[in-house]
């Protein structure tokens, strides 16, 4: 079949649908079934072919529905590729790059008309210029997303450098070359227990002529949300505390709490930290109890003087929270008190220490 | 299939990617392989991925697979390399580890894949002009293109004629030229391809 391709709007190889692969690990497997293959920039083109279109006149639908995604520059039948019984091909040549890939992603296997299309690249249609092009477009996008994220982490290390973190980063930074260099020495690079990658990640690839030279880039980020997965701008950051959590850094341990400037938590990070509002709360609320208890327990008097705010006056001052769902709670937790206020005035009387105790603690900060 | 390995969803895409990573190395099975190898050359393409991939060695891994017996390892290993490779970082990399000459043999694969990776990726490492690196822009590499510039695939011939035209001073081409005129080359052409006569 690829011995026909040497006439332009030939089969080539790279048109064929491969089968899809069903044999996949289950964690690795996507929201759709897809063929095993890699796609490079020399493989993805402007020029989109669309094999499987029923003939039945409707080359100005197939277009209409392609220009969503971008303008496209050109398209026209191709009369002499092979094609199934009453199906039709097309090339359409997209104005820019992303639209077609777009295009590709949504359009193929879409039904059209009865029949079910089959999108692929044709970057054998492209001319040496359009080539150049396309390369170096990809060349200059790498360089300004790498950019900006050295710029970004610049700039939040400077954040953070601010919040009292400077020493502990220009030791990690150190640790992490020493430990890169005890990588390259050590066949197994597990045998310093208080570098991150030998706790966190023995599993990295090691081959015969592995030299590590990610130490120097480890301040390089990766906190561009561009993908948009669950991975977001505090990542880089996050992975450092993570390791540095792992390194037992006591000291550092405390004040590496998740700066203001960070407003999200990464999921490893969520692993060693989460614990659900209720059980805080709960936790909080039997820790009063028993200082409370403790504080009763040493005290001569237990005169309403003891007490922060009389269990007897009328009405609670509404505290807001800044917080919509605590304050749902706030609220709840008020109007169940005032029933049982006017019900049973005695048992309360903790209950209501507690919600005034809670009120007057400072402001949870949310998770 | 392969054993699944536990990976808790709060891990996230490090952990996703040294899980593929632990699956490449561990696995018996070519076809885990490839899928694990095609996913990694995949995530490649996106520069968002580049710290952890460096952080994982898969640079290293892309390069090892480059000696592979099976083709398919070897087209998605240089497909990766191709994809992460204009980026600096990257390119030092394997330049400094020696990821050279491997690319440059890709260049005598049957695949037309894995040819068309390795010239892009040539290009990617080398610096406009000649500057970078001298085994880059040899005289086996330009002679390589010189042929290629000839070919009846119209993606391999253009690639090679930017090559030439951006990648090599006006002597060496000449150079080359005049050499071809004289010795047996060593670089087939991929298979795709019928025989071109100079």
């Amino acid at each position: 079949m690829a011995s026909n391709g040497r006439e332009l709007g030939g089969v080539f190889d790279h048109h064929v649908q491969r089968a899809v692969c069903d044999t996949r690990a289950k964690y690795r497997e996507g929201r759709r079934p897809r063929a095993v293959k890699v796609y490079t920039i020399n493989l993805e083109s402007r020029y989109l072919l669309i094999q499987g279109v029923p003939a039945v006149g409707a080359m100005k639908e197939l277009v209409a529905r392609f220009a969503l995604y971008g303008a496209i520059e050109q398209y026209n039948a191709l009369d002499e590729y092979p094609a199934e019984d009453f199906t039709e091909v097309y090339l359409i040549k997209f104005m820019n790059l992303q639209s077609a890939r777009t295009a590709k992603r949504k359009m193929d296997e879409q039904s059209f008309f009865g029949g079910l299309l089959h999108v692929c690249y044709a970057p054998e249609f492209e001319t040496v210029e359009e080539t150049r092009k396309k390369l170096q477009e990809r060349k200059a996008y790498i360089a300004r997303t790498t950019k900006n994220k050295d710029h970004y982490m610049t700039q939040k290390k400077l954040v953070t450098e601010h919040k009292n973190t400077k020493n502990f980063r220009q030791d990690f930074h150190s640790e992490t070359s020493g430990f890169c260099a005890a990588a390259v020495n050590t066949s197994t690079g597990n045998s310093d227990p208080c570098f991150p990658y030998s706790c966190e990640l023995p599993l990295c690839y090691f081959s015969s002529k592995c030299t590590c030279s990610s130490g120097e880039h480890v301040d390089r980020a990766s906190n561009s949300s561009q993908d948009g997965r669950n991975h977001d701008e505090t990542g880089e950051h996050c992975n450092h505390k993570d390791s540095l959590q792992k390194m037992q850094i006591k000291t550092l341990k405390n004040s590496v709490a998740c700066p203001g400037a960070q407003k999200a938590i990464t999921p490893s990070e969520a692993v060693d930290r989460f614990m659900p509002r209720t059980t805080q709360l709960q936790e909080r609320k039997r820790r009063r109890q028993d200082d409370r208890k403790l504080g009763t327990f040493f005290e001569t008097s237990t005169s309403s003087n003891e007490v922060v705010i009389g269990p007897l006056l009328p009405d609670i001052p509404k505290v807001d929270m800044h917080d919509d769902s605590l304050n749902t709670t706030a609220d709840l937790i008020r109007k169940k008190l005032k029933e049982v206020i006017s019900s049973v005035p005695e048992p309360p009387e903790d209950k209501l220490e507690d919600m005034h105790t809670s009120h007057s603690v400072k402001q949870r900060r949310r998770i | 299939m392969a054993q699944k390995p536990k990976v808790d969803p709060h891990v996230g895409r490090l952990g996703y990617l040294q899980a593929l990573v632990t699956e490449f190395q561990e696995t018996e099975s070519e076809d885990a392989k490839e899928q694990v190898l095609a996913n990694l050359a995949n995530f490649a393409y996106d520069p968002s991925n580049y710290q952890y991939l460096r952080q994982l060695q898969v640079l290293d891994l892309f390069l090892d697979s480059l000696s592979e017996e099976n083709e398919t390892l070897v087209e998605f290993a240089i497909g990766g390399l191709c994809n992460l490779c204009s980026d600096k970082a990257n390119k030092e990399h394997i330049l400094q580890t020696g990821g050279v000459p491997l690319i440059i043999n890709c260049l005598s694969s049957p695949n037309e894949e894995t040819v068309l990776s390795a010239v892009t990726t040539i290009m990617y490492l080398s610096s406009p002009g000649s500057g970078s690196h001298p085994e880059l822009t040899a005289m086996p590499v330009v002679q390589c293109m010189l042929r290629f510039s000839l070919s009846a695939n119209t993606r391999l011939r253009n690639l090679a004629q930017i090559f030439l035209e951006e990648f090599c001073s006006p002597s060496q081409v000449a150079e080359a030229r005049s050499w071809r005129a004289h010795s047996a080359l060593g670089i087939p052409l991929p298979k795709t391809e019928a025989p071109q006569q100079p």
